[in-house]
């Protein structure tokens, strides 16, 4: 771990490792070491990300890539799409205590708590069933048809 | 859809009663007023005063005689064609699927917290009816401000969590909130109308009772020519002392005047805007409103939809009721004398535009009636306003002509003949078609005692009704004034100036009050020291109107006082069946309020600013991503501007964006990803926000 954290402390240095363990213990990772696993895991990444933005804030938004990455494959969403968007908020809010226990499980072995997950994913609003509102006439006595 | 002949006799027979009673009674107080005129001709200012005094006279008698009919109603029983007590035009057909119906809170900037405390305290009372799966509930927001924005996608979750309410309670956020309310509904309709075949619109305070909710399904069901059915909204929950007096007059004297409502509008009633159900089908078909050509007030969008909607069905042949004996429902009201202005002044220019809309082609006569009923609780005040400056010159003219006792060669004198009797009765008339339903709706107490004590007690009613009494004749010219500000101000296309706005209870303050009366209390002293000076036997006559207006600062001030309004609650004064013996459905509303409980953790912290929060909070903001609509990424010049907008909240703070400013930013989900990417990728000591 150490020789991997200086490796890749070099080109990003101590600091961003540092933002990037805060954020994913933002996202509910309670064990710090994992934190900063999931971090250089994220470094990783990120020279296939664009080379757009400052590299602080491309490594935040390849973190949440990461995580989505594990949520599709754990749910079998595709992505991107807006129920992948709604899954991560379902886990965000805390329905699934310790997540990744269950999302980095082997397949099969967390099947309550990926329900769990599942049944919590929002659904704002219905399948539509559209229908026409014509606007009606509405014309004075006076005027002639 | 076509009715018994019989029925159709008997609805015609109740509006041929109806209208000749109430032009009876306008003829013979016109006659009497003409009798003290003719003598010596009609001058110019005394055939105005005629022509004001008919209008409003007439005015006065449509509402008294509804009053009447009401009266008569609830004396001897129920009305045998209320809608609930029909028999059915079709018998249910057993192995048909049930009907699904959406219950619809269209919300724009409202208090977040009472409204999903509203709607949990309704779907739980829909749960113990056993029909709650027929039921689904949408949140349809207009919400313009982010902070509220956010809160309201929080609370939806939360009441979804707590209630395991997903696929049955759904939310969403118009990008545009073009047209408004109507605009809302209509987008409700057109994308998701065709999975339900009946609708419920509510308003944010409305509270129903889910016996009702059933039961509204239940009577559109065994009448399929009705197209929309109206429950009266019974006002309650409020404290304040002002609230409290109306509370308690629209309860007493309101079940009356709907009974009367419903005795002669029969199937061609109103639509109120909220607390109805309408089906969902002739709603798509008929009441797609337009724009309508011209300029403001008249012109442009049409604001108060509900009327037209309702004209719209009849027009097309639906029947629309007032089911004036369904209860359980209810909603909530101003708290304080300026802010019933306030709400006055927005409906007013809906109001007023529907003076055009009474002419327009292929109406019922009783939607014409209906529009120009609208106009008229508006129109009645400029109008009383000007027949109280023309009977004061009137009075005035009259003081400054000598009194001739011999005419021509005639020796013996001719004494002026006194009108005092007539005007006196004229006056004795018009009082008693102001007063006497209350005087009906204290009577009816006498019938049921259950409903005696709910109100206080025969001498607890008795009281409040005197209280109210002159508690209306004392706002009544503030109201005056008030509403005929905002007459002119609209047709003179100009805005009405407003302290800034409170939410919630709150009382009015000393300025606030100067600010919105001392116009009132000025314009009362001059007129009082005028007609004291040039015409003094008009001042006595005058001091109703007078104390009114002298008094406005004070009596809003104390009227908004909640301590007041508790005070004459523990002395049984002003009290409602609903706060003698508070309904199930109101307890839950009241304890969902004082407890609050949320089962999301982040709605448990009070954040400075959800705006804020959902830039940060990996969770609020992942929520609020997934609730935006999809749509195209934004084109370069947007970007750009977005971009500056990003530089400005960095630079400047949050504080720097308007609330519009901060919409955009959060309605974009790309910027909004950004931001919060942003935030985390600073070290804490540089956290932009």
């Amino acid at each position: 771990m150490n020789t991997l954290r200086s490796s890749l402390a070099t080109p990003f240095g101590p600091p961003l490792l540092e933002r990037l363990q805060a954020y994913w213990m933002a996202l509910g990772v309670s064990d710090p070491n994992l934190a900063l696993a999931l971090s250089e895991q994220t470094l990783r990444r990120l020279p296939d990300f664009p080379e757009e933005g400052e590299i602080a804030a491309r490594a935040i938004i390849a973190a949440g890539e990461l995580l989505d990455d594990w949520l599709a494959a754990a749910l079998g969403l595709p992505r991107p799409s807006p129920a992948l968007t709604a899954a991560r908020a379902a886990l965000l809010s805390g329905i699934v205590p310790e997540w990744p226990a269950a999302l980095f499980a082997p397949p099969g072995a967390a099947g309550i708590a990926l329900e769990r997950l599942r049944a919590a994913i929002a659904e704002p609003t219905p399948a539509p069933s559209p229908g026409s509102m014509p606007a009606q006439r509405i014309e004075p006595l006076w005027k002639r048809s | 859809m076509t009715q018994p002949p019989s029925s159709i006799m008997g609805h015609t027979l109740r509006r041929v009663i109806f209208f000749v009673l109430v032009t009876l009674t306008t003829l013979i107080a016109l006659g009497l007023l003409v009798s003290v005129f003719q003598p010596d001709g009609f001058s110019p200012m005394e055939l105005l005063l005629l022509l004001l005094y008919t209008i409003l006279f007439a005015w006065i008698c449509i509402s008294f005689w509804t009053a009447f009919m009401g009266f008569w109603v609830l004396l001897f029983g129920r009305d045998r064609w209320a809608i609930s007590r029909q028999s059915p035009d079709t018998s249910p057909d057993p192995m048909a699927a049930p009907p699904r119906t959406a219950i619809l809170m269209p919300i724009y900037n409202e208090d977040s917290e009472r409204v999903f405390a509203g709607l949990r305290a309704i779907h739980r009372s829909l749960a113990t009816t056993g029909q709650l799966d027929r039921f689904d509930f949408f949140i349809l927001s207009d919400t313009r401000d982010p902070d509220v924005w956010v809160e309201e996608e929080l609370r939806w979750q939360d009441m979804v969590r707590a209630l395991d309410g997903k696929g049955r309670i759904f939310y969403r956020n118009r990008p545009e909130n073009t047209s408004r309310k109507s605009g809302n509904l209509e987008d409700f309709c057109t994308r998701w109308g065709g999975r339900y075949r009946y609708m419920i619109v509510l308003d944010a305070d409305s509270i129903m009772q889910g016996e009702t909710l059933v039961e509204m399904v239940r009577l559109m069901e065994l009448h399929p020519r009705v197209a929309l059915i109206q429950t009266p909204p019974v006002p309650v929950n409020r404290e304040s002392l002002f609230a409290r007096i109306l509370q308690f007059a629209s309860s007493l004297y309101g079940r009356m005047f709907t009974a009367g409502l419903n005795y002669w509008q029969l199937g061609e009633s109103n639509y109120w805007g909220h607390n109805a159900i309408i089906r969902i089908q002739p709603f798509l078909d008929y009441c797609g409103l337009p724009k309508l050509p011209g300029r403001e007030p008249f012109g442009g969008e049409i604001l108060s939809h509900d009327f037209v909607e309702a004209a719209l069905l009849r027009r097309a042949g639906w029947e629309v009721w007032l089911a004036y004996d369904l209860v359980g429902s209810y909603e909530e009201i101003p708290p304080t004398l300026i802010d019933y202005a306030k709400r006055d002044r927005r409906w007013c220019q809906g109001n007023l535009q529907h003076l055009r809309l009474a002419f327009s082609k292929g109406l019922n006569a009783l939607s014409r009636l209906h529009f120009l009923m609208g106009v008229m609780s508006y129109a009645a005040s400029p109008l009383w306003l000007l027949f109280l400056i023309a009977t004061g010159v009137e009075a005035y003219l009259q003081t400054q002509q000598e009194l001739v006792y011999f005419f021509g060669e005639n020796w013996q004198p001719v004494w002026p003949v006194s009108f005092a009797v007539e005007m006196t009765t004229v006056l004795l008339v018009t009082l008693t078609m102001l007063f006497l339903p209350k005087l009906l709706a204290l009577l009816l107490l006498l019938k049921d005692r259950q409903l005696r004590r709910a109100y206080g007690g025969m001498l607890g009613a008795t009281l409040s009704v005197l209280l109210e009494t002159i508690f209306s004749v004392l706002t009544a010219p503030v109201l005056m004034l008030f509403q005929t500000k905002f007459v002119l101000a609209i047709l003179m296309r100009k805005a009405v100036g407003w302290p800034p706005q409170q939410r919630g209870d709150h009382q009015t303050g000393f300025t606030e009050a100067v600010l919105a009366h001392g116009g009132h209390t000025l314009i009362g002293v001059v007129a009082g020291v005028l007609s004291y000076l040039y015409v003094p036997a008009f001042f006595w006559w005058f001091i109703p109107v007078l104390l009114g207006l002298g008094l406005a600062i004070p009596v809003s001030m104390l009227s908004s006082s909640m301590a007041l309004g508790r005070r004459a609650r523990q002395w049984g004064l002003f009290m409602t069946p609903e706060e003698t013996e508070s309904p199930t459905v109101l307890r839950d509303l009241e304890d969902g309020l004082r407890e609050n409980e949320p089962v999301l953790p982040v709605l448990r912290e009070t954040p400075s600013s959800r705006f804020v929060q959902v830039l940060i909070d990996p969770y609020v903001n992942a929520l609020h991503r997934s609730l935006l609509p999809e749509r195209e990424p934004p084109g370069k010049r947007r970007r750009h501007y977005l971009e500056g907008l990003i530089h400005q909240l960095e630079e400047e703070g949050p504080n720097s964006l308007s609330p519009t400013q901060k919409r955009e930013l959060i309605a974009e989900p790309e910027t909004l990803l950004r931001l919060h990417a942003l935030f985390w990728s600073r070290p804490p000591a540089k956290m932009m926000l």
